[in-house]
């Protein structure tokens, strides 16, 4: 009994290490799989609008506006000050004149970025502590619905759920991001409330994969927008697109030079195709440091995981040779007998090769039990952690959340299947001496008296 | 039944066997000739030491001899391989052990199925062989109990069941009464010669104890490996359904002479 407790726990290690070996793994694949579609999406949007020369105050990107509201560390610790409070800045439409009377500009595309009224409670976990921060609900975006502009340049998300696109004309419609419908509890056709005013949902997109952010968000007319969000006449983004790839430096230049003070205020931002590229470039140096720095982690645990499962190969092998030698001598008397009345070397050796591998098959049964269910437990105490991120957390997050999770491992009906294959050729390795050892037992051992 | 016949079921020819311990060379058996015939019943009588359990394992192809040659059933298995030997051990001997050797997790069918497995018998046939048998030995209903559940008598009767499994052209019983009480000794002894006498089962017997030895048909003395002296045993006598006592006549499964009273 004792002997199958112990076999069963080599086992189980078998079971769990290789079962942690393939949830790090299967972690890492994951990361790399996002790490890349993010590198894809953006490139792809680059590489549409290679004229394009993006103009934007201080309000978009990836935060939408300052927390209006912060509830503090609950025990009595100092309230630090929100390192990302900034204040909204806003264009007058009336600059789309000055921008596209440059030479060389083809198309400019109002933008009106704002995040709604509507708050939501967020928990953040940071080294100080816990701070549950009211964070707007979601993204409102005006978009300029002419509809040559709309066809040509990437102005609408693409991925339509359900319902239908914007087009020119809509008013009092909006496309919603399917997490905020499932927010609402919405479908098309249902009516939203937007900073007070009422909108019916036309269309629903799927936020995954747009602009690779996971945000909520409605798009809508522009002037509907403007209304709601008390922006009459301003815009937070212009897309301006030049006619040919080669004016675009020279069009940059004019409108640096217009605006030079706004943008020297941080005021106003422009970035052009080979601005975003060369940012695109050192987010892909970043991912890709990151993943080396992953990959190393998870290639010192397997070589953790090939020592442990080779010590617990051994073990196992070891466990059942020492107890089949015992069991032989403790039974020399029985194996002589079976011999002195006519059983073959053979079958006394065939006898106790079955029974070695039928303990290490019983041990093995045990001890898949126990690594199912024991399988994160010790795979996480037999296992070196593998974080992609280690210090370097921060800035960025990718597309899924992954980046941080710590692999969790699953015992799958493979590896069940590659534990029991191990037991019966461990029970049989392991017995194969002591076997050898019975079959040679002489006949006249029987006559022992004890 | 069978004093006719002298066919001989087992021979020896000048068998010697030495045994080296360290640089010492022990002489356990030197040129011992022994026949023993068809349907005879037995016994190697001698003091300890004088070469009775090497006699028993040579007739027994449990070891082999150092020179001459043993002739069991007409075959001389002197010369064969281990790996013939085994077949010879289960088709052609019987053994029965001071011990027992009864496997204890085995039931009393179960140990007498023993010797069957790998021969040719269908399962069905060899549990109906089996429960034959421990009828024969006058066991029937315990054919389920394990060894430790029965007494050293009844185990001693499984045993014997065991032997005869295989119909053994011989049945070699090492001190078959040395683990036993009287009764059961006397019960044992008389089980052995009734087979001999009802089935015509050839039987020889290794015991120190005279009283058993006496209850054969044939005493040989055994004294510094070889044979020093032979005489007639009660068996004979009673074979021919006389009682050795007194004379009159008895019948071959009683006791006690019917005139005389004597243990028989």
């Amino acid at each position: 009994m004792l002997v199958i407790v112990a076999l069963s726990f080599s086992l189980a290690i078998m079971v769990s290490i290789p079962a942690g070996v393939v949830a790090n793994q299967d972690s890492i694949q994951s990361l790399t799989q996002s790490f890349n579609s993010t590198i894809i999406a953006t490139e792809e949007q680059i590489n549409q609008s290679t004229t394009l020369i993006e103009c934007s105050t201080s309000t978009g990107g990836m935060f939408s506006g300052p927390p209006s509201d912060m509830s503090g560390p609950p025990s009595g610790m100092d309230r630090p000050s929100f390192p990302f409070t900034r204040e909204e800045f806003y264009m007058n439409e009336s600059v789309v004149g000055n921008i596209s009377s440059i030479a060389g500009v083809k198309d400019v595309i109002l933008f009106l970025v704002k995040s709604s009224s509507e708050t939501t409670q967020e928990t953040i976990t940071t080294p100080m502590g816990d701070f549950t921060m009211s964070r707007p609900l979601y993204t409102i975006t005006g978009v300029c619905l002419n509809s040559s502009l709309i066809n040509e340049y990437s102005v609408l998300p693409t991925n339509i759920t359900a319902g239908r696109n914007l087009r020119e004309g809509d008013s009092g419609v909006l496309l919603m991001s399917l997490n905020l419908t499932e927010y609402y509890g919405v479908g098309v056709g249902g009516e939203v409330d937007v900073n007070g005013t009422s909108f019916t949902v036309i269309g629903i997109y799927d936020q995954a994969g747009q602009n690779s952010m996971e945000t909520r968000g409605v798009y809508m007319n522009l002037t509907d927008a403007q209304m709601t969000t008390d922006e009459t006449g301003n815009v937070s983004r212009l897309d301006v697109y030049a006619e040919d790839v080669s004016v675009v430096d020279t069009i940059n230049a004019q409108i640096q030079t217009m605006y030079s003070t706004e943008i020297n205020a941080r005021e106003i931002s422009v970035q052009t195709y080979a601005d975003r590229l060369a940012n695109l470039q050192s987010q892909q140096t970043r991912y890709t440091e990151l993943l080396n720095n992953a990959e190393s982690t998870v290639a010192q645990t397997q070589s953790v995981a090939t020592q442990e499962i080779i010590v617990a190969l051994a073990a196992t092998s070891l466990i059942v040779l020492f107890v089949m030698l015992y069991t032989v001598r403790e039974r020399t008397k029985e194996i002589g007998t079976l011999k002195a009345i006519g059983f073959s070397s053979w079958s006394v050796m065939s006898q106790f090769m079955l029974e070695g591998i039928i303990l290490s098959l019983a041990a093995g049964v045990v001890g898949i039990g126990i690594g199912t269910v024991g399988a994160p437990i010790l795979s996480g105490v037999l296992l070196p952690a593998v974080n992609a991120f280690g210090s370097q957390t921060g800035g960025f997050r990718p597309a899924t959340s992954l980046g941080s999770s710590t692999a969790s491992a699953v015992v799958t009906p493979t590896i069940m299947l590659l534990a029991l294959g191990a037991a019966v050729l461990l029970g049989a390795l392991g017995s194969l001496y002591p076997a050898w050892r019975a079959s040679r037992t002489r006949p006249a051992e029987a006559m022992r008296y004890e | 039944m069978s004093e006719a016949v002298n066919e001989a079921v087992l021979k020896t020819e000048k068998v010697t066997k030495v045994y080296t311990m360290g640089k010492r060379e022990v002489r356990a058996l030197s040129d011992l000739d022994l026949q023993v015939n068809k349907g005879e019943f037995v016994a190697i009588m001698g003091p300890s030491g004088s070469g009775k359990t090497t006699l028993l394992n040579v007739l027994g192809c449990l070891d082999k001899p150092t020179t001459g040659k043993v002739v069991l059933d007409g075959v001389d298995v002197s010369k064969l391989p281990e790996r013939e030997l085994y077949k010879i051990r289960r088709n052609k001997i019987g053994f029965i052990f001071q011990t027992f050797n009864l496997l204890p997790y085995l039931s009393a069918c179960e140990n007498v199925e023993l010797p069957m497995e790998n021969t040719k018998r269908p399962k069905k046939e060899r549990r109906q062989r089996a429960r034959e048998l421990l009828k024969l030995v006058g066991l029937s209903g315990r054919e389920e109990h394990r060894p430790q559940k029965l007494s050293a008598g009844e185990q001693q009767r499984v045993a014997i069941a065991r032997a005869m499994a295989n119909d053994p052209a011989i049945i070699l019983a090492d001190e078959p009464t040395g683990n036993l009480d009287t009764e059961n000794k006397y019960e044992v002894v008389r089980l052995l010669a009734n087979l001999n006498i009802n089935r015509g089962t050839t039987i020889v017997i290794v015991s120190h104890d005279s009283q058993v030895a006496s209850h054969t048909e044939r005493m040989l003395l055994l004294r510094d490996g070889r044979i020093a002296k032979e005489k007639q045993g009660l068996h004979l006598v009673k074979k021919k359904l006389m009682c050795p006592y007194c004379g009159s006549k008895i019948q071959s499964n009683d006791e006690r002479c019917p005139s005389c009273r004597k243990r028989l």
